[in-house]
Parts: C-alpha cells; sequence; structure tokens
C-alpha cells in the first residue's frame, strides 16, 4: 500500500505540495485578515493569460506565469493609488481582462495542446525536478520574508493607519505582502491550476480562523489544514484516481465546514 | 517641564502650524491653519463634521503633509521627520469597529504600540512587555490581557487603544473622539484617566471630540475648526455666543450649570 513512497513522482509531489500548501497557507493568513483573497484570484488567471502566452511564443511557461501573476499586483496597486477605488474593482477588472486574454491566446493557437489544460485544473503528480527546485527556492524565500517582517505585517493586518503613523513603512510592506500572496499562488500554479489555487490561499486560513485566539495560532492551524489536505489529497488522488487538485481542495473545503459547525464561534 | 495649570506662554512649542492647508484631491480639508501647541498642553478640538479634525491629527501623524505654508514638529519640519520621532506621538484613532474575529489578544493590540521603536528584525523584548504591562495597568485593562480584543466592549477596546498608545511613551497624544458611542460612566471615567495620564507623564494631549461639554472643563485650551482655524483660546473665552454661532448655528445657547457656561446646540443641518 505504501509503495508509492519508491517513486519518483510521487515523491516529487508530496514535498510539492507540503512545500505550496505551507506558504499558501501560511500566506493566506493576511491575505485573509486583510480582506485581499481577492488578489489571489486574479493572480491566478492572469498567471494563466501569461501560460497560454508563453505556449503561444514558445518561452518558458513559469516566468510568464510569474510575469503576468505579479502584474496582477503591480496594476491594481497603481490603479489604487490613481483612480482612487476599492480594490475589489480594480482587480475584477483585471481579472476579466487577463482571462479574455487567455481566451485569445488559446484561440491564436495551432492545433489543440493539452498541457495548458493542466494548468487549468492542476496535476499535482507531473510536478518536475525542475519545477520543484523553482517551488523549493520560492516558497522558502516566501516563509523567510514572512518570519523577518513578521510583527510589521500583523500590524498593517490589525490597522494600517496606526503601523504607518508608527513610522513603520507601510506603505511598501504592504506592495511586499501583496507581491508575496501573488508570487505563492503563481509557484502553486501548475501543481492545483489556477480554478483551484485560490482554495489553498483561503479555505486553510478561513478554517483555521475558527479556532484561533491569536495570530501565531492561526498561522499554525492553517499550515496544519493546508498540508494534512494535500497530503490527503495527495494519496487519495494516487489511490482512487481521481484529480488532485480538486482533492485536496475538497477536503480543505470539509475541514472548513466542520470547523463553521463546531468550533464554537458562531456562538458569539 | 512646567505644570499642566501654567499659561502656556512659559512653555515650549512644540508643534507650529503656518499658514498651512490640507488638501486630499485638491479639496481642502484645512486652510491656512497657523498655530501652536506648547509642551503638555491639554488641546480640545471642536467643529461639526468634516470641519477638518481627524485632518488635523493626520497632519500631526505624518499621514498627510501641507500642500501650503508649513508644520514643524519638534522642530523639524513634518516631512523630514523621522519614525524615531514619530514613535514620540500616540494616537487613537476614530473609531470603527474591528472585525470581532480578527485573532488577536489584548496584550498583543497594546505591543503594537512598541513596534516602531523596536525597529524591523527586532523581536519585543523583556522591557517592551514590561511597558506594554504597565500601560495595560494605566487603563485598568491588566487583567484582560489574554483576553480576545474583538470580545471586549466598546468601552474596553478604546481603553486597550489608548494602552496601545501609551506603549510608545509618546510625549504627544492625539485621540480623536474616544468617548463617542460608549456610556455616559464610562466616557466619564474615559476622560477622567486621560486628564490623570496627562498630569502622570505630562503629556501633551490634543483631544478631538464633539462633546463641548465635556472637554471645557479639563482642557486649557480649545480649538474651533470649521474647515479653518476659527478660534482659539482658553474654554471660557472660546464658549460664547458670538464665536460658537456661526460654527453650530444661530440656535447655540450659552447657558451656565455650576458657574461654568453650559453649551446647548441645537443642530439639525450642521450634521451629515
Ligand atoms: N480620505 C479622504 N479622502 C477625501 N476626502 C476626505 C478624506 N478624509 C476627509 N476628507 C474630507 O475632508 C474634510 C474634513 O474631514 P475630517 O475627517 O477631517 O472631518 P472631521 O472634522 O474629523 O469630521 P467628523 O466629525 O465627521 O469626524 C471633509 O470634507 C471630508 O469629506
Ligand atoms: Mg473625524
Amino acid at each position: 500500500m505504501f509503495e508509492f513512497l519508491s517513486y519518483g513522482f510521487m515523491q516529487r509531489a508530496f514535498l510539492g505540495s507540503t512545500l505550496i500548501a505551507l506558504s499558501c497557507s501560511v500566506i493566506g493568513v493576511f491575505a485573509v485578515l486583510r480582506g485581499v483573497t481577492f488578489i489571489g484570484a486574479g493572480t491566478a488567471h492572469a498567471a494563466f493569460a501569461g501560460v497560454a502566452f508563453a505556449f503561444l511564443m514558445g518561452f518558458p511557461p513559469f516566468l510568464m506565469a510569474l510575469l503576468f501573476g505579479l502584474s496582477t499586483v503591480w496594476v491594481t496597486s497603481y490603479v489604487q493609488e490613481k483612480g482612487r477605488m476599492k480594490p475589489d474593482v480594480s482587480i475584477g477588472v483585471f481579472y476579466t481582462f487577463t482571462m479574455a486574454l487567455a481566451i485569445l491566446f488559446i484561440g491564436l493557437m495551432q492545433g489543440y495542446r493539452p498541457e495548458i489544460y493542466g494548468y487549468l485544473f492542476g496535476s499535482i503528480l507531473s510536478v518536475t525536478k525542475g519545477d520543484l527546485i523553482i517551488i523549493f527556492g520560492l516558497s522558502l524565500g516566501i516563509l523567510g520574508l514572512l518570519a523577518l517582517f513578521f510583527k510589521e505585517f500583523h500590524f498593517i493586518s490589525f490597522d494600517q493607519e496606526m503601523a504607518e503613523a508608527s513610522g513603520i513603512p507601510a506603505k511598501r510592506l504592504s506592495f511586499l505582502l501583496l507581491n508575496l500572496i501573488s508570487l505563492s499562488v503563481v509557484i502553486a500554479l501548475k501543481a492545483v491550476g489556477a480554478i483551484l489555487v485560490f482554495a489553498l490561499l483561503v479555505i486553510p486560513a478561513a478554517a483555521a480562523q475558527q479556532w484561533a485566539k491569536n495570530m501565531r495560532s492561526m498561522m499554525i492551524y492553517s499550515a496544519i489544514i493546508g498540508v494534512s489536505s494535500s497530503w490527503s489529497g495527495v494519496l487519495l488522488s494516487y489511490w482512487l484516481d481521481v484529480p488532485s487538485g480538486a482533492t485536496i481542495v475538497l477536503i480543505a473545503a470539509s475541514i472548513f465546514v466542520l470547523s463553521v459547525l463546531f468550533s464554537g464561534k458562531g456562538k458569539i | 517641564m512646567s505644570l499642566p495649570g501654567e499659561p502656556s506662554l512659559t512653555r515650549r512649542p512644540i508643534i507650529k502650524f503656518s499658514n498651512a492647508s490640507f488638501a486630499y484631491n485638491n479639496h481642502f480639508a484645512l486652510e491656512k491653519i497657523t498655530l501652536n501647541l506648547h509642551e503638555g498642553e491639554f488641546v480640545g478640538v471642536i467643529g461639526p463634521n468634516g470641519s477638518g479634525k481627524t485632518t488635523l491629527l493626520k497632519a500631526l501623524l505624518g499621514l498627510i503633509y501641507p500642500n501650503e505654508g508649513s508644520l514643524q514638529i519638534f522642530d523639524c519640519a513634518c516631512e523630514a521627520l523621522r519614525c524615531r520621532h514619530r514613535a514620540r506621538i500616540g494616537y487613537l484613532p476614530q473609531k470603527e469597529r474591528t472585525d470581532p474575529n480578527y485573532p488577536i489578544t489584548v496584550q498583543e493590540v497594546a505591543m503594537m504600540g512598541r513596534y516602531g521603536a523596536i525597529g524591523l528584525f527586532k523581536r519585543p523584548t523583556r522591557g517592551d512587555r514590561e511597558i506594554v504591562l504597565e500601560s495595560l495597568d494605566a487603563v485598568n485593562m491588566a487583567d484582560k490581557q489574554k483576553k480576545a480584543f474583538g470580545h471586549l466592549s466598546g468601552g474596553e477596546q478604546q481603553r486597550v487603544l489608548i494602552a496601545r498608545a501609551l506603549s510608545q511613551r509618546p510625549e504627544i497624544l492625539l485621540l480623536d473622539e474616544p468617548t463617542t458611542g460608549i456610556d455616559a460612566s464610562t466616557q466619564r471615567r474615559l476622560s477622567e484617566l486621560i486628564c490623570r495620564l496627562h498630569q502622570k507623564y505630562s503629556l501633551t494631549i490634543v483631544f478631538v471630540t464633539h462633546d463641548i461639554n465635556m472637554i471645557s472643563p479639563i482642557a486649557e485650551t480649545l480649538i474651533v475648526l470649521k474647515n479653518r482655524l476659527h478660534a482659539i483660546g482658553r474654554p471660557e473665552e472660546i464658549l460664547t455666543k458670538e464665536i460658537l454661532s456661526p460654527v453650530y448655528g444661530e440656535e447655540v445657547i450659552v447657558a451656565e450649570r455650576d458657574q461654568r457656561p453650559y453649551i446647548i446646540v441645537h443642530d439639525t443641518h450642521n450634521h451629515v
């Protein structure tokens, strides 16, 4: 039953999904508390457009996913500053714009390119060694920066204006945080898929919030929920031959529902 | 250091507005403000909704800069004020309800006041924790430091936020309507607390409020704003019909209660 651990692709799937789940679920805590989870959804679709563009032009898909994905943050931050609108509006505009681009790029392609749909629905079992190196480096970077600026991110999530007034470079750190949220979505794209990656950012953190009393415990719970749903998702998808991304998300969602029902927070 | 009761003339001015104007999107919220605030002074700021009270505080915090004129804080142009000096100004923001499910404890909220002084890449030390405990103690919230902040009542939350400002060990404390939405007896306790803190730490206090009768016995100086500096002076100089009616309407009544002026504002059109 556990012979799967001797397969290289399973080892990569486990390691990759652990790292992805860790970075998404930990940074998801800030995304949920700041109310900027939408940046994750925006990033996922923009990054998918990047992948489509890469396939069209013969560029490296990850690089294009990174560029398009992070541009969600850059463009919407800029538009927000200039146009003075709420983030959900500017992200909403950008989101649909990039989705239209993705559809256009796919339409311009010659013939049928099944790899693209891998990015849409995700396949953790197809993670290559090269993917793993990228995931490893970037998720370590994300978690490292989170640890380094933990107290500042905590402050700006709770009260941005006050953080700024205390002399913390709140605007710059807030921009950094958005970029890190976006980055963790991009590195999870191939494994979980553009449609479902948003779930990895939001669900573990939202479930953890039902139990947590402070930021630290919320992060720990979120990480535990994220990683354990990923592991069980990978296992189930291997044993039952069902899509991994969907399985991971369904398990996380069940944990969320149970948390809402049984944490006792709803009674307050 | 001079005592709060002394006339402000003998004290050092630490905040100097000279002909300063502040705008949001080219729309002036405050125009041509010229005034000095002194070390240890207790200043009340009144004015109708939208008259620029919060804007005045934001200017002092360095969240906005003057479009015209200048603002000097601690003898330094506000644009050039360093982080270390920003930490000398504590702030209690105008109340917005925090999400009751935001996972944070009372102690953690109060600790945030130290973050500016602790600086990037460093963690709170035992000394920081002691200061935080002392601040929570000053507002009578030390016994609730492990509680979830979101589960406190409005008045308790205000006290924790005052503790956060005190944790900064500020020289200037800015309070934006700290007593709105709080019941009368808690309101009284809160303003007494602020007076005590003013004396204990020789704090300079800028206290924004709509409650003229609450602020006038405790403030040494009152500022009346109406997008300009309408009036500034000792409360008994300010609380006259001549000064208040252009701002609050002709219906303002200056009565007397316990040998002090007592203001009754019958306004229906000044409040938005
Ligand atoms: N962030 C902002 N963007 C644009 N305009 C603003 C902003 N903040 C305040 N204003 C405008 O500036 C003016 C002064 O606002 P301010 O918040 O200083 O008033 P206030 O005296 O504190 O009012 P209140 O009693 O309602 O708190 C108002 O006309 C307001 O519409
Ligand atoms: Mg205000």
